[in-house]
Formats: structure tokens, C-alpha cells, sequence
């Protein structure tokens, strides 16, 4: 029994036996997850203070300290002295290691986007020679693909690697942003190689001790402080032919498919900080005293409390069954880029949903200490700097917003994805009328799959409408890739319940998520109606989504969920 | 030679307890390896390395969940273990099932943490050696061997005392004796695959011992707060507290 293939979440629901659960994972992944929460909790967090100065070499030895446990080669072949453990190893591992701030994008650029390259796409000489070392972090990896002048337009790198006579290549170019630079001795450089058919973007293999490669100073940055961030300054560095990752134009193919998981990862990440940020809040709500009573008595501050844990409830139920059905197809035989590549959409929904999580989080808890959170005297402040890089890195989260429609429309092109049949029953299903539900999770079921069909009508209209000129219009795309996530963490947290056997706390938050995600899709209809459609069609569109919204009463609701929070501490967890 | 280090499961110091009716429910709590058996563990692994040829097996008495404290303690490099599944009521009881393994597999050092950590006893190590009719060193800080002698130095009354003591024996482990390792990566891959030899063994109590009830005797936290500043008017309502609202009889 698996889950549904890549994109198809918005044509229909598997069976909750067939999405991968936190609660269910296998004990040696939870042993896995104790080991790095307790490297965290004991060798990171202590010394914070001290990486946030940059101590000089102190990231280094604990990277080093991190790798000799084995935490650097959870997805490296046993053949170049890695592991080769299921995808939710290194999820398990990156959200434990969240927390830690700027040691979390470290470990990150090393072990993920650092080394993967090479363990995809490398050659066997290639991986022979540096994997190893990557494993135990005797050398540290970095990834340079983004330049001044290209960042989200990354194939417009400017960065140019001419073929030699002998093969080799001279490559010339500044990268920048580059998290790690400061130490990292092999850079995954992304070059434009000249050829008969105009430039083609390749990924090449460079040392730091080759002639001509150099850094710039470190760069003076908002939050992730403890991380090395420099621009990599190749100045007509003699690349030697074997150094070509891949084959030449490869290049885009390769930085794509290492985002796809650096998205993932890095919403594990955030999924990791918002848990500390929720018990920092809860602990404070409870103990800070306001007119002669802890404040997290007060509705306001319990409504902050129970919106984190709801929208964290929802974004971890996605997350785990993303990485989920990723692993059930590299167990079915798929290489693990193609079984990545094919969530590619829910890569990106999660790397959005899992960043905005974590700023509202940090938000919202800064809020709640007030003037102390303010203060740099608490980690709070800090996590708040922390959190905003996410929104950036791995893809703006406008460009993957942008994505999740494009990729979506893109397959349904290609034959992949039934969706353009879908597109055009939706209309006539949205108008029929509800069945009554009685259950209060079958009704957020119906809810749920009303934001699904709302949400294909108005992908059906936009491409009626601007047909080849949609891309253009990046607001309705962005509004639809909002109705895609919500849609998508929606029925996980769904899936997620039922297959917990409906606890009490778990239905209250997939109630209140499902019920906001219909009062986000209702204000998109009521906004795209008159983009989209006139007259009398545009109206139907504002109704259709002003039915969605069930009437419900979310305060209620959420007050009960967060007096569990406070009685917890922090996240409902729903282990065994 | 054999050395058994015998474990036990306590809920994680990180994770939060929960009361209901007036009993401990651990249903929901994490539980993990006592970290005061950690150090005997720690120390089986580190009389190895220092050159004794043993194999070093864990033990441990109770529910059939200990399995994944028991690969706790593989995964930290123990060479397998042996679960004893018996819903048992007291210390004595778990000692006489550890002292029967020891018997059966031939152990010579028996080697656990001297206190446990979730409710303070201090019992199983000493009963371990009375069932045995063994020595006991209890609260052990250095320890080394040198051909079938222990020599140490452990707690006493009012200080440490050096001690020497032959084998066969029961040594009970605390905080300074060593630094416990981190369980790597493949350690824990191969602890998935090594041996847990998991057998039931019958309900028994200490001779002359009959149970009468079992249970745990916990409240939730009140939740209440002196909001004075006055340290003497403070100490005078936590005082009345304490004897009107939680009933301690001063």
C-alpha cells in the first residue's frame, strides 16, 4: 500500500494506512533521532554563544565531532564508508539539529547539499576519492551555485569553465552566499561551459587548495551567525578533466535535483526550531504573571499558542509523509533522485510551508516574552534572526511557489497527471450539494476535498483565461500554490488522525486547519473571481468559495488546544 | 570471561510525566536507558578495551518494552543480551532473575548503576550480591583489573575509600567513573542485529513476601504561585499552603 504518486494530492486521498506517521517510525530511526537530539542537546547548544563569535575552528572540530558518530553519512553508500539509511534517517537528523541555528546550515551545506552531489551524480573514481572523507568530515563540503548578479535566475550563472586543448578546464567566476566557504575544502561549483550550441551549465569538482581559488571576507549577516558565509572567488582555476561532475550541460539537472532535497531538509529544520520555539512559549505563558495571572491563561495569548501547534501539527504530518513516500519508492527499486524528483511539487510546498512556519513561530513567541524576547539576553531573539534565511535560501519561497503550479501544469501536459480531466468535472462538482457528515474529522474530509475541487476550478479558469500567458501572472499562480499546500498538509493531518485512531487534540487541530485552509481558499476565490471570470461567472466563483467555510467555532477550538500545550509544555505529541 | 551489566528503563529527564488519578501514567512518556547503568556500560566497554578478553552482555527484568533498552546498550557496543519478560513487583525480585542469568551464563562481574534514577532505589546491585553470595562494592568512581582483582576506589560515609576485591563480584557504578560514549551511527545499524534472548519468566517475590498492592503515589503539580515579595511573609504562606491546601503535616 503506498501513497498517491507525486502531485496527485489534489485528485484524490490514500488510504491512512498508506502515508508514513512520526508516530510509527521504526525504533532504530528513533535511536537514530535520540543520538543527534543528544549531540545537540550536549555539544551545540552549550558552546552557542562561541560559534555565533565564530571561534576559529570550533564549527570544524564539532562537524568532525558530528561525522565520527556517523551523522555525516546517513545517505552515503556503505561502499565510500557511509550508511545508506532510509531518507527519514537524515530527516530525523536535520530536524534535531534545527535548533542549533547556524551549526544546523553547517552541518546542512556539508552533509546535504555538499556531499550529495557527489553521491548522485558523481563518478566512482570521483566518490572514491572524496566521499570517504566527506563521511568523516575530514574535508568539509560546499555548494556554490548562486553568483551577485544570479540568484534565483540560477542558469544565468555567469561563471564560465572553458574547455583546454588537453581536456581540463579554466574556470572563472565569483559565487556568492556561499555557507561554509570560510573552511570548506571541495566546492560543487556551477559553471557555464562555451560550446557550438551557445553556453551550457555544468557542476564541477573544486579543491580549495587549487591555484586561483580563493574567499572573500566573511559576510556580516542577520541571523545564522555561527555559520561561515563567503563569496568563492575562482580566478582561472585549472580544473582537470575528471573534475567534471556529470556531464557537461548537466548542471541545471543536478542543482535542481539537490534542492528538491535541501527543500525538505530545510523544512525539517524549521520543524525542529518551531518545537523548541513552542515550549519556550508555553514554558513563559505559564510562568509569566499579568494582572495576577500567568498570561497564557488569556485567550489571546492561548490563541498564539494553539496556531503554532495547530500549524505544526499539520506541516510535520506532511513532512514525514513526503519523506515517507519517497523512501516506500527507493524501496520499490526507483534511485533515490528520480523517487525525490517525483515529489519535486511537495519539496517545494513543504520548503515554503515549513520556512513560514517557523517565522510565525519565532514571531509569535518573541511576541509572547515581549520585551524579554526582545532582548538578545534570550535564545528567542536569536531563533527570530535565525528563522528569516529560510524564506531565502533553497529557492525563494516565491519561486517555489511559483513552482508547485508549474510543475503541476507542466505533467498534466506531458500525460502524467490526469489533472486537465479533473480540471474540467471540477465546476460541476463543486456545485453539488454536501453530503451531511455527522463525524467532525468525515466533515473536514468534505472540507478538505472542497479546497481541493475549489482550487482545480480556479486552476481550470486561469488557464482558460491567459492560457500560455498564465506564467505571467505569478499572483494567481502563487495564490493557487497557497490552495495546493494547505490542501496538501491538510490531508495529511487528516491521514495522520485517523490512522492515530482520532485522539481528541489531533481532531481539534485537523479541524481548526482544514477550517482556516477553507477561509484562506474562500478569500482566493473572492480575490481571483473578477481576475478570472465577469459577470455572473465571477460571482459563482466568490460563492463557491464563500460555501467552502464550515461553520465552526475555532475559538472554542483553539483554546482547547492550547490548554493542552500548556499542559504539555510545548508540541502535542502523540508518541507511544 | 562474562561480564553482565544489568540495565533498567526510566522516563527520559527531558520528557514530561504525566499524573493521572493519582498513578504515575508512563504511557506516553519516552523511556529510555537509566544513564547511571550508562556508566556501567561505559565501564564493561572500557575493562575490553584495556585489554580483557570478555564478552559483555546486558541484562534486564520486566516488561517486554526493555528490548529497546537493551539495544540502547548494544548500540553503545555490549555484545548481546538476555530479557527477562515477568510483570515483577520489587528489586529483590528482578535480583533473583538477574542472579539466575548470572548462574546460567557463568558471569564473573556483574557490573549496574548504583541507584536507579526514577525513584531513587538503591537495592538492585547489593540484593544481586546477596542472592549470589558474592561480594559488593556499591558506588564505584575508578575502577580497574588486573588479573581476576578489581581494585578501586568507591563512596563511603564521609569520603572514598580505596578497595581490592576478587572475583567473582557485583560492582555498582555512579557518575565520575567514566564518561559514557554516544551510541554511533553503525553501532546502532549492528546493535538491530545482534542478539536479544528474550524469555518469560513467572511472577516471584522475595520468600514471606506477599503483594498486596502496586501503584505509584503522584500528584499533579497545583500549579500555584506565591506572588509576595516579602521573603518572610513568603515563607509564612508557604507554610500555610503546605499544611491547609497539600495536607503535609508539619
Amino acid at each position: 500500500m503506498n501513497d498517491l504518486p507525486g502531485g496527485h494530492f489534489l485528485l484524490g486521498r490514500p488510504e491512512p494506512g498508506a502515508v508514513t506517521i512520526r508516530e510509527a517510525l521504526d525504533p532504530e530511526l528513533l535511536q537514530i533521532e535520540r543520538l543527534a537530539k543528544s549531540f545537540v542537546q550536549r555539544e551545540i547548544l552549550p558552546v552557542m554563544d562561541r560559534l555565533e563569535n565564530q571561534e576559529q575552528g570550533l564549527a570544524q572540530d564539532l562537524l568532525r565531532r558530528a561525522a565520527a558518530l556517523g551523522l555525516a553519512g546517513t545517505e552515503v553508500p556503505s561502499a565510500y564508508g557511509g550508511l545508506d539509511l532510509p531518507k527519514l534517517a537524515s530527516l530525523l537528523v536535520a530536524e534535531s539539529l534545527g535548533p542549533a541555528g547556524g551549526f544546523a546550515v553547517t552541518f546542512g551545506a556539508h552533509q546535504s547539499i555538499g556531499a550529495l552531489p557527489l553521491v548522485y551524480f558523481g563518478s566512482e573514481q570521483q566518490r572514491q576519492k572524496y566521499l570517504p572523507r566527506l563521511v568523516s568530515a575530514e574535508w568539509v563540503a560546499a555548494y556554490a551555485l548562486t553568483e551577485p548578479e544570479s540568484g534565483s535566475d540560477a542558469q544565468a550563472a555567469r561563471a564560465q569553465a572553458t574547455l583546454q586543448e588537453d581536456g581540463s578546464f579554466l574556470l572563472s567566476g565569483t559565487k556568492m552566499w556561499i555557507s561554509n566557504a570560510g573552511f570548506a575544502d571541495l566546492f560543487t561549483v556551477f559553471a557555464q561551459v562555451p560550446t557550438a550550441q551557445g553556453p551550457r551549465l555544468s557542476a564541477f569538482l573544486v579543491e580549495r587548495s587549487w591555484p586561483g581559488v580563493s574567499t572573500g571576507p566573511e559576510e556580516h549577516k542577520l541571523g545564522i551567525r555561527s555559520s561561515s558565509t563567503r563569496r568563492l572567488i575562482l580566478d582561472a582555476v585549472p580544473v582537470p578533466a575528471d573534475h567534471l561532475l556529470g556531464q557537461v550541460g548537466q548542471g541545471a539537472k543536478i542543482a535542481f535535483n539537490i534542492l528538491n532535497v535541501g527543500r525538505y531538509k530545510l523544512a525539517a529544520g524549521a520543524l525542529g526550531a518551531t518545537k523548541v520555539a513552542l515550549s519556550q512559549a508555553a514554558g513563559y505563558a505559564l510562568q509569566r504573571q499579568q494582572f495576577g495571572r500567568p498570561i497564557g491563561r488569556f485567550g489571546l495569548i492561548q490563541e498564539k499558542l494553539a496556531q503554532i501547534a495547530t500549524r505544526l501539527f499539520a506541516v510535520e504530518s506532511a513532512l514525514y509523509r513526503l519523506v515517507g513516500a519517497i523512501d516506500a519508492r527507493i524501496v520499490a527499486g526507483v534511485p533515490p533522485i528520480a523517487a525525490t524528483e517525483e515529489y519535486a511539487v511537495e519539496c517545494s510546498a513543504l520548503k515554503v510551508l515549513g520556512s513560514e512556519l517557523l517565522d510565525f513561530a519565532v514571531d509569535e513567541n518573541l511576541q509572547i516574552h515581549g520585551g524579554y524576547g526582545y532582548s538578545a539576553d534570550l535564545p528567542v531573539e536569536r531563533a527570530y534572526r535565525d528563522s528569516r534565511i529560510n524564506r531565502i535560501f533553497e529557492g525563494t519561497n516565491e519561486i517555489n511557489r511559483l513552482l508547485i503550479p508549474g510543475l503541476l501544469l507542466r505533467r498534466a501536459e506531458r500525460g502524467t497527471l490526469p489533472l486537465l480531466p479533473a480540471l474540467r468535472e471540477a465546476q460541476a462538482k463543486l456545485l453539488e450539494p454536501p453530503r451531511p457528515v455527522q463525524d467532525p474529522l468525515g466533515a473536514a474530509a468534505q472540507t478538505i476535498d472542497s479546497i481541493k475541487g475549489l482550487t482545480l476550478l480556479l486552476a481550470g479558469k486561469a488557464l482558460q483565461r491567459f492560457g500560455d500567458q498564465l506564467e505571467e501572472r505569478q499572483e494567481v499562480l502563487a495564490r493557487l500554490a497557497d490552495l495546493c499546500m494547505a490542501a496538501y498538509a491538510a490531508d495529511a493531518a487528516l491521514l495522520r488522525t485517523e490512522r492515530l485512531g482520532r485522539p481528541e487534540s489531533a481532531v481539534a487541530m485537523t479541524r481548526i486547519y482544514a477550517a482556516e485552509a477553507a477561509a484562506q481558499a474562500g478569500a482566493v476565490a473572492g480575490e481571483l473571481a473578477p481576475v478570472l471570470a465577469e459577470g455572473d461567472e465571477a460571482r459563482l466563483l466568490q460563492r463557491a468559495g464563500q460555501r467552502l467555510q464550515p461553520l465552526l467555532d475555532l475559538t472554542a477550538l483553539r483554546r482547547r488546544v492550547a490548554l493542552e500545550v500548556l499542559d504539555r509544555g510545548g508540541p502535542l505529541g502523540f508518541g507511544s | 570471561m562474562k561480564i553482565l551489566v544489568a540495565v533498567r528503563q526510566v522516563p527520559d529527564a527531558e520528557s514530561r510525566l504525566e499524573v493521572s488519578e493519582g498513578n504515575l501514567d508512563l504511557s506516553r512518556a519516552s523511556l529510555v536507558l537509566d544513564g547511571m547503568d550508562e556508566y556501567a556500560v561505559e565501564e564493561a566497554l572500557l575493562l575490553r578495551e584495556a585489554g580483557l578478553e570478555a564478552e559483555l552482555i546486558a541484562v534486564a527484568v520486566g516488561a517486554a518494552a526493555l528490548e529497546e533498552t537493551l539495544r540502547a546498550a548494544l548500540a553503545m557496543g555490549l555484545d548481546r543480551a538476555r530479557l527477562l519478560v515477568g510483570e515483577l513487583a520489587d528489586p529483590l525480585a528482578v535480583a533473583r532473575a538477574v542472579a539466575e542469568v548470572a548462574r546460567d551464563e557463568q558471569a564473573d562481574l556483574i557490573l549496574t548503576g548504583s541507584q536507579q534514577s526514577d525513584w531513587d532505589s538503591q537495592a538492585l546491585g547489593p540484593a544481586i550480591a546477596a542472592c549470589l553470595g558474592w561480594p559488593q562494592v556499591s558506588w564505584c568512581h575508578a575502577l580497574q583489573l588486573d588479573g581476576g582483582v578489581l581494585r578501586g576506589r568507591h563512596d563511603v560515609e564521609g569520603g572514598s575509600a580505596a578497595f581490592e576485591v576478587a572475583l567473582p563480584a557485583v560492582v555498582t557504578t555512579q557518575q565520575g567513573l567514566n564518561e559514557p560514549r554516544y551510541p554511533t551511527l553503525p553501532n546502532i545499524r549492528r546493535s538491530r542485529s545482534k542478539e536479544v534472548r528474550s524469555e518469560s519468566i513467572p511472577v516471584t517475590l522475595a520468600d514471606g513476601w506477599q503483594l498486596v498492592a502496586q501503584g505509584s503515589a503522584a500528584k499533579a503539580r497545583l500549579g500555584q504561585r506565591i506572588a509576595v515579595s516579602d521573603p518572610q511573609e513568603a515563607a509564612a504562606e508557604l507554610l500555610s499552603w503546605l499544611e491547609q491546601t497539600a495536607k503535609v503535616r508539619l
